[in-house]
Order: C-alpha cells, then sequence, then structure tokens
C-alpha cells in the first residue's frame, strides 16, 4: 500500500456502481470465505460447488481465496484435487479450466482438530498473510460446517484468535450456521447466545436453504407484487392452507442424529415454519431484511397450536415397503436405527393463526420420509362459490379453487379452477392453469447455495431466518414434543402418502389431503 | 419445421397455431417477441443467437429476411414471401418463424410481422447488420418496445454511434455497449476498495471501436473526468485510473481474464470473458426498460441532454430507400468528443 490511504480510509461510495445501471452484477468486497469440515458432505457437494459457479457467473470480488479447515493430514495439492473433483462432479455451470485456474490459486488448506490451538493460530496468521496478499480489507465469512457439538469449541477458538473481531482485523467478519439450530429452545438460546457474543449479531447468518429457493422468494413476488391476489388472501375467501414436504429417501446414513431429532425438529421446525410464515404474512413496510423479520416473527408468535395436541397432530413412521420401484426398509431396520425407536419419520400438524387474517384458517402442515415422491408445495384452498346457479349433477366434478405454489420440483404455479366442458350441457369441472418457472425464464435457476453464500458475502440477511424466528419456532415446536413424549407414531408403509391417521384427521374436518 | 412456398401472412398465422398445438404445450410461456433483422447469408448466426438467448428467455423469434429494394416501378404483385416455421427443434425453447421477402413486400414488412407478434408481451427488433439511420424509417423498429443496434458492424462505427446518440429514444440499445458490460463490472470491482477519488484515466482502445469509445463516455458521465484514449487493439485493450492519493489502478485484457494491477499489491485476475453473440443478445433481453447508464453515456459523448427525457415511441417516417444510402450518417452538430 503506497499511500497508507489505500486501506485504513472509510469507505466511501464507489462512483461507478448505480442502482440504475442494472447490467452490472452486484460483487461483494474482496474477502475470503474459511470453511470449517471442509471435507464433509455439505462442503464437497454444496459449498464448493456453489463457489464454482459463482466464479463461473464472474460474481466473486477480485482476489477471492477458500481457505479449507479440517482434519487431514493434507498439503494444499490434495485440497486443491478434492476441490475440483467436488466442482466437477456438482457444479451447476459448464466446467472451464481458465475459471478453475482462477480459483485454484486461492485455495488454501489448513490441517488440524478443532481442540489443536497451533492449527487455529496457523489458521488466523495464513489468513492474515491472504488479505495483505490479495488486498482483502480484512473480511472474511466463516462457514461452520460441522457438527453442532462442535459450536462452541471452534467459537472459543476464534475468540481467542481474534479472528471473529471485526475492528481487530479492519473488515467484516461473518459467520454462518446451518441446522439444526438447537434441539429445543433452550438449547437454541444457548447457541445463539453462544454465536452472538464471539461474532456480532449482524454478523451471524442461518442457512436455512429452502430460503434460498427462487420459488420460495416469488411467494413474496406473487403476493404483494399484484393485485389480483392479496384481495382474497384472507379467512373470507380462504378455507385452509396445506404445506406440504414430502421426500422419497430414507433417512440416508444419518440414523445418529435423524433418530434424536425426528421430522418435526428435522424440517417442521425450520423449513415449514419459514414457508408458513411467508404465505401468512402482512405485507412488509418495504423489503428490507428487518421488515420481513418484523412480519415473519408477528405471524411465528400468532401461531396456535390443536387445543388437543393428540388428535391435531399425527406422528408417523416407516416399515418397509417399495419405494419408486425398488424395496425399501423400514426405519426400525435401517441401520444405527435402535430397534425400539419411536421416532417419528412423519408429522403432520393442524395450526392456526391467532389474527384477524387467518382466524379460523387451519394450516395443516406435513412432511415425511419414504413417501412416493420427493415435492415440497402450498396449497392455498379457497373457498366453494356462495352459491351455484348450476344443477348440482352438473357441479359434482367441481372442487374448490386452488392456488398451489410448488417449491420443488417443477418450480411453478398451478391455479385450479372450474371451466365449462365443451358440448350441449352446462358441466362445469376442474381445470388447472399452469406456470412453470423452466418456461417463463428457462435461465436455470441458481441453486439455493450459490444464492445463499453470495448473500453472506454481499452481507444481505434479508434470506436468513433470525435468532429471534428461530427460538419463536422452537416455541411452537416444543410442547408438541413434549406431548408426543412417550406415544408411539402410527406405521406407514414406505411408499405411502403417510399414516392413515393423517387422513382421518382431516376427514374430521370434512377435507382431504391434495395428492401433490 | 413447415416451409411455406409463396405464401402470405394469413397463411404464416395460421400454420404458426397448428404447428404450436401439434408440438403439445411447449413454449406456452413466452416472454417476449424477437424480431430479427437479418440478411440471408446470416440467418442462419441469428438463429443460434437467438436460441441461446432464448434458453434465458422464452420467446418467439420472427426473422425478417429482406431481398434488394426492388425498382420503383415494380407492382404489388411482384411481391413474393416464403415462411419457414420451427417450434422447438433447432431453435430450443423457442418458436421461430423465417420470413424471406421480395419485391415491394420486403418495405411493408411489418404488416406480415404485427400479426404474428405473441400477444401482450414486449417486442424486441434487432438489426443483425446495418441498422437504418433513423430507426423510425423501420416499421419494424417503430413497433419494438426495445430495438437492439450493432454499431460495430456498420462501414463506420464510430459514425454509427455518433447517429445512435442523434436518432436516441429510451428504448434504443446497442451491442457495443453491451460489449463494455465485463469492462465495467472489472473497474467497478477495481474501485470497490479503493478509498480516494478518480482523478484521471486513461483508456486504451481501437480508436474505431464503439464500445471503447462508450467507455469513456461512461467514465466521463460517472467520474466527471476526460479519460484520455490511447490507441491501441484491437478493441479495447486496457483501462486505467488514478487516484488522487497517487495510487494507480490498472485492468488489462488477458486471454479470457482481466489483470488487475494496483501498485503495492499482488496482480489479481478477474473474469473479463469473450461472450458469444448470443449471451450478448441474452443480456439485452434481460432487462427490456430503457438503459439509464447507456443514454448517460451517449449524452457524455454527445454533449446533448435530455436523451432520457425523449418520447419513448417513435413515428414511423416514410424514407425513400433509393435515395439517400441507408447508413448514411446525417450530419448533426459539432460533437467534440466523437472526433
Amino acid at each position: 500500500m503506497s499511500s497508507g490511504s489505500g486501506s485504513l480510509g472509510a469507505p466511501r461510495r464507489n462512483p461507478l456502481r448505480d442502482p440504475l445501471d442494472r447490467r452490472m452484477p452486484r460483487i461483494p468486497e474482496p474477502c475470503a470465505l474459511v470453511i470449517f469440515g471442509v471435507t464433509g458432505d455439505l462442503a464437497r457437494k454444496k459449498l464448493l460447488p456453489a463457489v464454482y459457479d459463482l466464479a463461473n457467473r464472474g460474481l466473486l470480488p477480485p482476489g477471492f481465496a477458500v481457505v479449507g479447515f479440517a482434519r487431514r493430514d493434507w498439503g494444499d495439492g490434495d485440497f486443491e484435487a478434492m476441490a475440483r473433483q467436488a466442482m466437477q462432479d456438482h457444479a451447476r455451470t459448464p466446467w472451464r479450466e481458465d475459471v478453475w485456474a482462477r480459483l485454484s490459486k486461492n485455495l488454501i488448506f489448513v490441517p488440524g482438530s478443532f481442540e489443536d490451538d497451533a492449527a487455529f493460530d496457523r489458521l488466523a496468521r495464513t489468513l492474515a498473510e491472504l488479505c495483505e496478499r490479495n488486498g482483502i480489507p480484512g473480511n472474511a465469512a466463516f462457514y461452520l460446517s460441522i457438527p453442532p457439538g462442535a459450536f462452541p469449541t471452534v467459537l472459543k477458538q476464534m475468540q481467542r484468535t481474534r479472528l471473529a473481531d471485526n475492528e481487530h482485523n479492519g473488515g467484516w467478519r461473518r459467520v454462518v450456521v446451518e441446522k439444526p439450530f438447537g434441539t429445543d429452545l433452550a438449547s437454541a438460546r444457548q447457541l445463539n447466545q453462544l454465536v452472538d457474543e464471539v461474532f456480532t449479531p449482524a454478523g451471524v447468518f442461518r442457512i436455512d436453504h429452502y430460503l434460498g429457493k427462487e420459488t420460495v422468494q416469488n411467494i413474496l413476488a406473487l403476493r404483494f407484487a399484484n393485485a389480483l391476489f392479496e384481495p382474497i388472501w384472507d379467512s373470507r375467501y380462504v378455507n385452509s392452507v396445506q404445506i406440504t414436504m414430502a421426500e422419497d429417501v430414507g433417512i440416508e446414513g444419518r440414523a445418529g442424529y435423524y433418530d434424536s431429532a425426528g421430522a418435526a425438529r428435522d424440517v417442521l421446525q425450520n423449513h415449514l415454519l419459514q414457508l408458513l410464515a411467508l404465505v401468512a404474512m402482512e405485507e412488509p413496510t418495504s423489503f428490507g431484511p428487518e421488515e420481513i423479520r418484523t412480519e415473519k416473527l408477528k405471524v411465528l408468535r400468532a401461531i396456535e397450536l390443536p387445543e388437543d395436541i393428540a388428535t391435531g397432530t399425527v406422528r408417523g413412521q416407516y416399515q418397509a415397503g417399495w419405494v419408486a420401484g425398488e424395496r425399501a426398509v423400514g426405519y426400525l431396520e435401517e441401520e444405527g436405527v435402535p430397534p425400539n425407536s419411536t421416532t417419528e419419520t412423519y408429522v403432520a400438524v393442524k395450526l392456526g393463526i391467532r389474527n384477524r387474517r387467518w382466524a379460523g384458517v387451519p394450516f395443516y402442515l406435513r412432511a415425511g420420509k419414504r413417501l412416493p415422491r420427493r415435492v415440497t408445495e402450498i396449497a392455498v384452498i379457497f373457498n366453494k362459490a356462495p352459491h351455484q346457479p348450476f344443477h348440482p349433477a352438473d357441479v359434482e366434478l367441481l372442487g374448490n379453487n386452488q392456488l398451489v405454489i410448488r417449491v420443488q420440483p417443477d418450480e411453478g404455479v398451478t391455479l385450479k379452477f372450474g371451466s365449462k366442458v365443451p358440448g350441449t350441457t352446462m358441466e362445469v369441472r376442474d381445470i388447472t392453469m399452469d406456470f412453470q418457472y423452466g418456461e417463463a425464464f428457462t435461465e436455470s435457476s441458481p441453486e439455493a447455495y450459490e444464492r445463499l453464500v453470495l448473500d453472506v458475502l454481499l452481507g444481505d440477511s434479508t434470506l436468513f431466518p433470525h435468532a429471534e424466528e428461530v427460538e419463536q419456532s422452537w416455541r411452537v415446536i416444543d410442547p408438541l414434543e413434549e406431548a408426543w413424549a412417550g406415544t408411539t407414531p402410527f406405521p406407514y408403509r414406505a411408499g405411502e402418502w403417510g399414516p392413515r391417521a393423517a387422513d382421518e384427521m382431516l376427514a374430521r374436518d370434512g377435507r382431504n389431503w391434495r395428492r401433490p | 419445421m413447415i416451409a411455406l412456398w409463396d405464401t402470405t401472412g394469413t397463411a404464416v398465422v395460421k400454420a404458426l397455431a397448428a404447428e404450436r398445438r401439434n408440438a403439445g404445450g411447449v413454449a406456452s410461456g413466452l416472454a417476449l417477441t424477437l424480431v430479427a433483422v437479418v440478411d440471408e447469408s446470416r440467418v442462419r448466426e441469428a438463429e443460434s443467437a437467438a436460441a441461446t438467448a432464448a434458453a434465458a428467455h422464452p420467446c418467439r423469434i420472427i426473422i425478417v429476411v429482406r431481398g434488394e429494394s426492388p425498382p420503383p416501378d415494380s407492382g404489388p404483385s411482384e411481391s413474393h414471401m416464403d415462411a419457414e416455421i420451427v417450434v422447438g427443434g433447432r431453435l430450443g425453447p423457442c418458436e421461430g418463424v423465417v420470413l424471406r421477402m421480395r419485391g415491394r413486400l420486403v418495405h411493408h414488412a411489418e404488416s406480415v410481422v404485427i400479426p404474428l407478434l405473441a400477444p401482450d408481451v414486449p417486442v424486441v427488433t434487432w438489426w443483425h447488420g446495418v441498422a437504418p439511420a433513423r430507426i423510425a424509417y423501420d416499421p419494424l423498429g417503430v413497433v419494438a418496445d426495445r430495438r437492439i443496434t450493432d454499431s460495430l458492424q456498420s462501414p463506420d462505427p464510430i459514425a454509427a454511434l455518433r447517429q445512435r446518440a442523434e436518432d436516441y429514444a429510451p428504448g434504443d440499445t446497442d451491442l457495443a455497449w453491451t460489449r463494455a458490460t465485463p469492462w465495467r463490472s472489472c473497474l467497478a470491482s477495481a474501485l470497490d476498495t479503493a478509498s480516494s477519488p478518480v482523478v484521471a484515466a486513461t483508456i486504451r482502445t481501437a480508436p474505431e471501436d464503439p464500445t471503447g469509445v462508450l467507455l469513456r463516455g461512461w467514465l466521463r458521465a460517472r467520474l466527471g473526468i476526460e479519460p484520455e484514449v490511447r490507441p491501441d487493439g484491437p478493441l479495447v485493450q486496457g483501462v486505467s485510473l488514478r487516484l488522487a492519493s497517487g495510487d494507480e489502478l490498472v485492468v488489462e485484457r488477458a486471454d479470457g481474464m482481466a489483470i488487475l494491477r494496483r501498485n503495492g499489491m499482488a496482480d489479481r485476475m478477474l473474469p473479463l470473458p469473450r461472450r458469444q453473440l448470443g449471451d450478448q443478445l441474452a443480456e439485452e433481453l434481460r432487462h427490456l426498460d430503457p438503459d439509464q447508464a447507456y443514454s448517460a453515456a451517449l449524452e457524455a459523448l454527445s454533449g446533448q441532454t435530455g436523451l432520457s427525457q425523449r418520447p419513448a415511441a417513435r413515428v414511423h417516417i416514410w424514407h425513400d430507400p433509393t435515395g439517400t444510402s441507408a447508413s448514411g450518417a446525417t450530419s448533426g452538430p459539432a460533437l467534440g468528443l466523437f472526433e
């Protein structure tokens, strides 16, 4: 630095950037990404490929560097080989040697265990040198792709080496935490306190990768950018809402984690409640992270649990069966699952929302493994027309109007309504009008992690659940878990849409589940 | 694919509808209609670029190939049109119609094109070749919401760019400006960490490259300085910015990348990919509103003001093609910066 004013001066507005100039991509300030647990599945399948995709799209700043940290006896060459393999196998965008060549120069591996002080000193030194060499003004994001049990150790180490200290380093320091965010309210609070203490609360990014999906962000666009839907988005017109997250896979070798968590903690607490919040929230005063969070929190606080948890919720556990032409073993036969486990692999709950907009409208949420196919969708089911001028026989095939937001796969929106069947009689039947994301915008949507990693580097926290949201979600889950303690989940065959009790739960309300 | 020989506009509309029905749900969501005006020899080039762009923006492509201008005494009966209709297939996710016209019809191509525009979605007209001196001379430019020219393809690109400033209306854009985007984003990231203002800039560019000229206009508009141009080539080779602190930031082209040099720091690499025509076109189709940065750069270059306040809609001006040459730029006011 020749003049000294180069890196220390207060950041000034870049005159070449103009909000009206929408051709230029948003590129983060020069920074480094430090990945703890870089040899793990998440890093290999999602994070490193996301970094490659961002580089390929030209969205990374000059001098961007990735520092991997893990307990491996590796030189830089080994890390490079592993990263190359991971990026080649899992990147979304085509492979280009020149992009890789540029990226590989700034891949650094620091070996060590989390308890090893020397390793963290080495990490701090490496990072400082890197910043100096690449002209990075002290900016770094730390991705904790490690089991939650290791958080305290790693955070303490970062505190000790002042890795997390903004002022000490002269730039921003951010940390990215993956779910699970605790296992109940108390543990979530503890975790939040710990992370906030080491980093500043604004520097903590909790990843719920569902929020990185284009279709999920589109919920807000659909609701608030249009005049068509918002006027009917309330209890006068909406009959009920169904949110489904179905997976065809089993627990995939994660028995240790899954058996202690179960479907409610694994996905209901985060993904499904976040989807519910986006569907049900009021209009934010602006699209800033603060404003959206405020509205989401209001909805989460207004969630009403079923009066009788035993009849208002259903837990299920899959048994052996057939899924997509293949034999699937039952949950209790999965490797590592205790033979007497009562952990649920399916959960369905009926929630209410105590506010003027949603009073009396049930929100049915369900999530499960080993269901017939992988699908996540939100169905807003409208009331039937108050009066039918047609002969009852002619409208027999007419159901409720529905607006279905397909989150994955086949991202899109479907509107289901009645239409006359061609012919001489006035027969009315349900038809669907379909918007496919891939059709109106065929540009393949960025992977959720791609978007979220970029947002972390840009410091945009709009798509990240806040500590309060996490805690509020646990307030919904904890009483359920308490009531379920000691009960046995209903069995269902792998390849079925959940236990029969779930169908009966809706049947009692005179409704039935949509077949997604 | 269907080929219709010696056909009419009505027959083409019917055939397109039939073909869409046969193809099932293909390309039901159209984001826009792209009208490409090209010469016979470049139809395939335009098609492949459009197919690339359509991968990001599903569209209906209408390729208009106009034959020679007919002699003034030829009657309407000597007009002739052949059409090709492609749904899916080689055009990827889009649907296309290639119209080859001869005779007096070449001056009335819009009569065939307008019924073929997809309902209620934006129309983009793209001249892949020499654009009309005034866009209002071409009715296909008048119906468009956005108009894409390519001044680099004119015999005199700088004169063509000058003419674009002269003729500008909001919604106009030029591929020479699109080619400046990678440079502009490199320069903006280079300046992200600079904490003192830019006091001087030098652009090393081929003098006849309109992209270099537009970069100069943009830097002038954004930084309020007078960038110096040093002849080099081909195309734009590098830009250097001098800061008030005395630091020098240099961005140089180097084989698909840009090298960013700054005294006191190691060289860094930035992406500066050479993009294909299709990718450039895709960038143009992404934003269909008037490009304020482009009009500001043109203003800074030409010394004209209020470009973005001009009415966006044009009225067709009858222009006798046998009169002045199609690319002949009208002499405008003295445009100091262009010289």
